[in-house]
Protein backbone atom coordinates (compact mmCIF):
# COMPACT_ATOMS: atom_id res chain seq x y z
CA UNK A 1 0.00 0.00 0.00
CA UNK A 2 1.29 3.57 -0.95
CA UNK A 3 1.45 5.61 2.18
CA UNK A 4 0.35 8.93 1.22
CA UNK A 5 -1.17 10.63 4.36
CA UNK A 6 -1.34 10.28 8.15
CA UNK A 7 -4.41 7.94 8.18
CA UNK A 8 -2.04 5.57 6.10
CA UNK A 9 -0.13 4.72 9.10
CA UNK A 10 -0.66 2.51 11.34
CA UNK A 11 0.13 1.80 14.78
CA UNK A 12 2.38 -1.06 15.00
CA UNK A 13 3.58 -0.97 11.30
CA UNK A 14 7.06 -2.36 10.66
CA UNK A 15 9.26 -0.43 8.42
CA UNK A 16 12.39 -2.49 7.08
CA UNK A 17 14.55 -4.60 7.31
CA UNK A 18 16.48 -2.12 4.87
CA UNK A 19 19.82 -3.81 4.68
CA UNK A 20 22.37 -0.71 4.03
CA UNK A 21 25.78 -1.09 2.74
CA UNK A 22 28.63 -0.86 5.27
CA UNK A 23 31.61 -1.43 2.96
CA UNK A 24 34.82 0.58 4.37
CA UNK A 25 35.07 2.62 1.73
CA UNK A 26 31.25 4.51 2.59
CA UNK A 27 33.19 5.09 6.24
CA UNK A 28 35.66 6.39 4.81
CA UNK A 29 33.96 8.76 2.41
CA UNK A 30 31.47 9.70 5.35
CA UNK A 31 34.05 10.78 7.56
CA UNK A 32 35.78 12.62 4.70
CA UNK A 33 32.62 14.88 3.88
CA UNK A 34 31.78 15.94 7.18
CA UNK A 35 35.67 16.81 8.17
CA UNK A 36 36.94 14.10 10.02
CA UNK A 37 39.73 13.38 7.55
CA UNK A 38 41.32 10.25 7.26
CA UNK A 39 40.94 9.02 10.74
CA UNK A 40 41.73 5.33 11.18
CA UNK A 41 39.09 4.52 13.01
CA UNK A 42 36.67 5.26 10.22
CA UNK A 43 39.53 3.83 7.31
CA UNK A 44 41.38 1.00 8.54
CA UNK A 45 40.80 -1.80 10.40
CA UNK A 46 44.36 -3.00 11.46
CA UNK A 47 44.72 0.68 12.32
CA UNK A 48 41.50 0.59 14.43
CA UNK A 49 42.13 -2.92 16.29
CA UNK A 50 45.72 -1.45 17.34
CA UNK A 51 44.01 1.82 18.98
CA UNK A 52 41.45 -0.98 20.53
CA UNK A 53 38.63 -1.03 18.65
CA UNK A 54 36.66 -4.17 17.63
CA UNK A 55 37.22 -2.79 13.63
CA UNK A 56 37.17 0.21 11.80
CA UNK A 57 33.49 2.23 12.92
CA UNK A 58 30.68 2.95 10.85
CA UNK A 59 30.43 6.84 11.59
CA UNK A 60 27.56 7.21 14.43
CA UNK A 61 25.94 10.07 11.97
CA UNK A 62 25.75 7.25 9.21
CA UNK A 63 23.65 5.02 11.45
CA UNK A 64 21.70 7.87 11.92
CA UNK A 65 21.59 8.25 7.47
CA UNK A 66 21.13 4.98 7.65
CA UNK A 67 17.69 5.27 9.81
CA UNK A 68 16.56 8.12 7.90
CA UNK A 69 16.98 6.69 4.59
CA UNK A 70 14.92 4.26 5.54
CA UNK A 71 11.68 6.29 6.65
CA UNK A 72 11.85 8.05 3.13
CA UNK A 73 12.45 5.08 1.08
CA UNK A 74 9.75 3.12 2.96
CA UNK A 75 6.99 6.48 3.92
CA UNK A 76 8.52 8.53 0.66
CA UNK A 77 5.84 11.68 1.82
CA UNK A 78 7.10 11.61 5.39
CA UNK A 79 9.25 14.46 6.63
CA UNK A 80 11.63 13.88 9.60
CA UNK A 81 10.78 16.36 12.48
CA UNK A 82 13.28 14.76 14.75
CA UNK A 83 15.60 11.87 15.11
CA UNK A 84 17.09 11.25 17.71
CA UNK A 85 19.82 7.89 18.16
CA UNK A 86 21.74 6.03 21.12
CA UNK A 87 24.72 4.33 20.20
CA UNK A 88 24.41 1.81 22.60
CA UNK A 89 27.62 0.26 20.52
CA UNK A 90 29.73 0.42 17.66
CA UNK A 91 29.26 -0.78 14.25
CA UNK A 92 31.62 -2.27 12.13
CA UNK A 93 32.43 -1.31 8.49
CA UNK A 94 31.72 -4.49 6.24
CA UNK A 95 29.70 -6.33 8.81
CA UNK A 96 26.15 -6.35 7.92
CA UNK A 97 23.39 -4.86 9.72
CA UNK A 98 19.64 -4.53 9.27
CA UNK A 99 17.31 -1.26 9.73
CA UNK A 100 14.11 -1.47 11.36
CA UNK A 101 11.35 0.63 12.06
CA UNK A 102 8.24 0.48 14.28
CA UNK A 103 5.16 2.96 14.42
CA UNK A 104 4.65 3.70 18.34
CA UNK A 105 1.80 6.26 18.09
CA UNK A 106 -0.16 8.58 15.87
CA UNK A 107 -1.61 11.43 15.63
CA UNK A 108 -3.81 12.43 13.45
CA UNK A 109 -5.22 16.21 14.29
CA UNK A 110 -1.13 17.04 14.28
CA UNK A 111 -0.57 14.70 10.89
CA UNK A 112 2.45 13.22 13.07
CA UNK A 113 3.98 10.07 13.79
CA UNK A 114 6.07 8.49 16.35
CA UNK A 115 8.69 5.76 15.21
CA UNK A 116 11.47 3.22 17.34
CA UNK A 117 14.28 2.77 15.09
CA UNK A 118 16.84 -0.21 15.30
CA UNK A 119 20.25 -1.46 14.24
CA UNK A 120 21.07 -4.86 14.96
CA UNK A 121 24.32 -6.91 13.41
CA UNK A 122 24.73 -10.09 12.09
CA UNK A 123 24.41 -11.61 15.24
CA UNK A 124 21.28 -9.92 16.03
CA UNK A 125 22.66 -7.74 18.63
CA UNK A 126 21.48 -4.05 18.97
CA UNK A 127 23.95 -2.01 18.29
CA UNK A 128 21.76 1.48 17.17
CA UNK A 129 18.05 2.07 19.17
CA UNK A 130 16.35 5.23 18.29
CA UNK A 131 13.32 7.40 18.00
CA UNK A 132 11.94 9.26 15.06
CA UNK A 133 9.11 12.05 14.78
CA UNK A 134 7.77 12.11 11.50
CA UNK A 135 4.82 14.71 9.85
CA UNK A 136 2.73 13.53 7.54
CA UNK A 137 0.01 15.30 4.84
CA UNK A 138 -3.36 15.01 6.23
CA UNK B 1 30.96 12.74 42.95
CA UNK B 2 30.25 15.62 41.68
CA UNK B 3 27.81 17.52 42.27
CA UNK B 4 24.98 17.32 39.42
CA UNK B 5 22.57 20.13 40.46
CA UNK B 6 25.47 22.55 40.85
CA UNK B 7 26.47 21.39 37.34
CA UNK B 8 23.39 22.05 35.96
CA UNK B 9 23.00 25.77 37.84
CA UNK B 10 26.30 26.81 36.32
CA UNK B 11 26.35 25.20 32.97
CA UNK B 12 23.14 24.90 31.34
CA UNK B 13 21.95 26.97 28.55
CA UNK B 14 24.71 29.26 28.56
CA UNK B 15 26.25 29.50 24.84
CA UNK B 16 29.84 28.57 24.97
CA UNK B 17 30.95 28.54 21.48
CA UNK B 18 29.83 30.24 18.17
CA UNK B 19 30.72 29.58 15.03
CA UNK B 20 29.80 30.43 11.05
CA UNK B 21 30.03 28.05 8.63
CA UNK B 22 28.48 27.32 4.85
CA UNK B 23 27.48 23.84 3.95
CA UNK B 24 29.11 22.05 0.89
CA UNK B 25 25.48 20.31 -1.01
CA UNK B 26 28.18 17.87 -2.15
CA UNK B 27 29.58 16.81 1.12
CA UNK B 28 25.58 16.55 2.34
CA UNK B 29 24.90 14.88 -0.93
CA UNK B 30 27.45 12.50 -0.20
CA UNK B 31 26.25 11.44 3.27
CA UNK B 32 22.62 11.23 2.14
CA UNK B 33 23.74 8.81 -0.67
CA UNK B 34 25.93 6.39 1.41
CA UNK B 35 22.99 6.22 3.71
CA UNK B 36 20.88 4.76 1.10
CA UNK B 37 18.69 8.43 0.74
CA UNK B 38 16.35 8.22 -1.96
CA UNK B 39 14.86 11.66 -1.82
CA UNK B 40 16.53 13.77 -4.64
CA UNK B 41 16.28 17.42 -2.38
CA UNK B 42 18.73 15.29 -0.38
CA UNK B 43 20.99 13.90 -2.88
CA UNK B 44 20.70 15.68 -5.93
CA UNK B 45 22.63 19.35 -5.29
CA UNK B 46 21.10 20.91 -7.68
CA UNK B 47 17.19 20.25 -7.39
CA UNK B 48 15.25 23.28 -6.94
CA UNK B 49 14.25 22.44 -2.96
CA UNK B 50 17.53 20.86 -1.90
CA UNK B 51 18.47 20.56 1.32
CA UNK B 52 21.29 19.34 4.20
CA UNK B 53 20.46 15.57 5.25
CA UNK B 54 19.36 15.57 8.39
CA UNK B 55 22.44 13.09 9.41
CA UNK B 56 24.99 15.53 7.93
CA UNK B 57 23.28 18.30 10.53
CA UNK B 58 24.35 16.12 13.21
CA UNK B 59 27.91 16.07 12.26
CA UNK B 60 27.82 19.88 12.88
CA UNK B 61 28.01 19.27 16.50
CA UNK B 62 30.92 17.63 16.75
CA UNK B 63 33.82 19.45 18.12
CA UNK B 64 34.25 21.50 21.16
CA UNK B 65 31.38 19.65 23.50
CA UNK B 66 31.53 21.60 26.70
CA UNK B 67 32.78 24.33 28.07
CA UNK B 68 36.24 25.27 28.33
CA UNK B 69 36.14 25.85 32.64
CA UNK B 70 34.04 22.63 32.69
CA UNK B 71 35.77 20.18 35.35
CA UNK B 72 37.09 17.18 34.32
CA UNK B 73 34.79 14.06 35.56
CA UNK B 74 36.82 11.17 34.60
CA UNK B 75 37.48 9.43 31.26
CA UNK B 76 36.72 10.72 28.02
CA UNK B 77 33.42 11.80 26.46
CA UNK B 78 32.33 9.02 24.55
CA UNK B 79 29.45 9.43 21.58
CA UNK B 80 26.53 8.42 23.11
CA UNK B 81 24.21 9.73 20.21
CA UNK B 82 22.95 12.28 18.63
CA UNK B 83 19.31 14.09 17.64
CA UNK B 84 18.45 16.22 14.77
CA UNK B 85 15.54 18.51 15.10
CA UNK B 86 14.35 19.95 11.94
CA UNK B 87 12.17 23.07 12.00
CA UNK B 88 13.27 24.80 8.78
CA UNK B 89 14.99 23.07 5.91
CA UNK B 90 18.56 24.09 5.93
CA UNK B 91 19.89 24.83 2.86
CA UNK B 92 22.97 24.56 1.65
CA UNK B 93 25.63 27.22 0.29
CA UNK B 94 24.43 30.00 2.20
CA UNK B 95 25.99 31.41 5.40
CA UNK B 96 25.30 29.64 8.81
CA UNK B 97 25.71 29.89 12.91
CA UNK B 98 26.07 27.51 15.05
CA UNK B 99 25.24 28.52 18.91
CA UNK B 100 26.15 25.79 21.71
CA UNK B 101 24.97 25.32 25.08
CA UNK B 102 24.71 22.52 27.39
CA UNK B 103 21.15 21.63 27.06
CA UNK B 104 20.95 19.02 29.86
CA UNK B 105 23.09 17.05 32.41
CA UNK B 106 21.87 13.81 34.15
CA UNK B 107 23.47 10.65 35.43
CA UNK B 108 22.75 6.98 35.88
CA UNK B 109 24.51 4.56 38.55
CA UNK B 110 24.77 1.07 37.84
CA UNK B 111 27.15 -1.46 38.85
CA UNK B 112 30.15 -0.24 37.15
CA UNK B 113 29.70 3.29 38.95
CA UNK B 114 28.16 6.52 38.28
CA UNK B 115 28.20 7.68 34.05
CA UNK B 116 27.48 11.40 33.46
CA UNK B 117 25.19 12.17 30.44
CA UNK B 118 25.50 15.58 28.67
CA UNK B 119 23.35 16.80 26.31
CA UNK B 120 25.27 20.32 24.32
CA UNK B 121 22.97 21.80 21.74
CA UNK B 122 23.71 23.54 18.93
CA UNK B 123 21.11 26.33 17.62
CA UNK B 124 21.56 26.31 13.86
CA UNK B 125 20.35 30.10 12.83
CA UNK B 126 20.70 31.57 8.99
CA UNK B 127 21.62 35.02 7.96
CA UNK B 128 18.04 36.65 8.91
CA UNK B 129 18.43 35.06 12.37
CA UNK B 130 15.67 32.29 11.73
CA UNK B 131 16.44 29.13 13.48
CA UNK B 132 16.27 26.60 11.51
CA UNK B 133 17.73 23.38 13.38
CA UNK B 134 18.55 21.66 16.80
CA UNK B 135 21.69 19.51 16.74
CA UNK B 136 22.29 17.76 19.57
CA UNK B 137 25.03 15.55 21.14
CA UNK B 138 24.73 12.93 23.63
CA UNK B 139 28.10 12.28 25.80
CA UNK B 140 28.67 9.99 27.83
CA UNK B 141 31.45 9.94 30.79
CA UNK B 142 32.34 7.24 33.36
CA UNK B 143 32.75 8.86 36.24
CA UNK B 144 36.35 8.33 37.97
CA UNK B 145 36.14 6.71 41.14
CA UNK B 146 37.33 7.95 44.30
CA UNK B 147 38.55 5.15 45.88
Amino acid sequence: MSIQSITDIEFGMELGPYLPDTALPNSAAVADAVGWGNAARFTNHERSRKEGLPGALVPGILGMGFLCALIHREIPAARIQKVDCVFRAPLIADQPCAVTAIVTDIDTTAGTAELDLLIRNETNETRVVGTATIRMPK
Amino acid sequence: MVDIEALKSKYLNLVFDRRDFTVQAENSATVARISGETRPEYIDPAHAAFEVFPAYIASLSSGRHLPIDFPALGGLPVDGGKAVTSLQPVPAGVPLNGRTHLHDIYDKSGRSGRMVFLISRMEIYDAAEKLLALADSRMVIRERSES
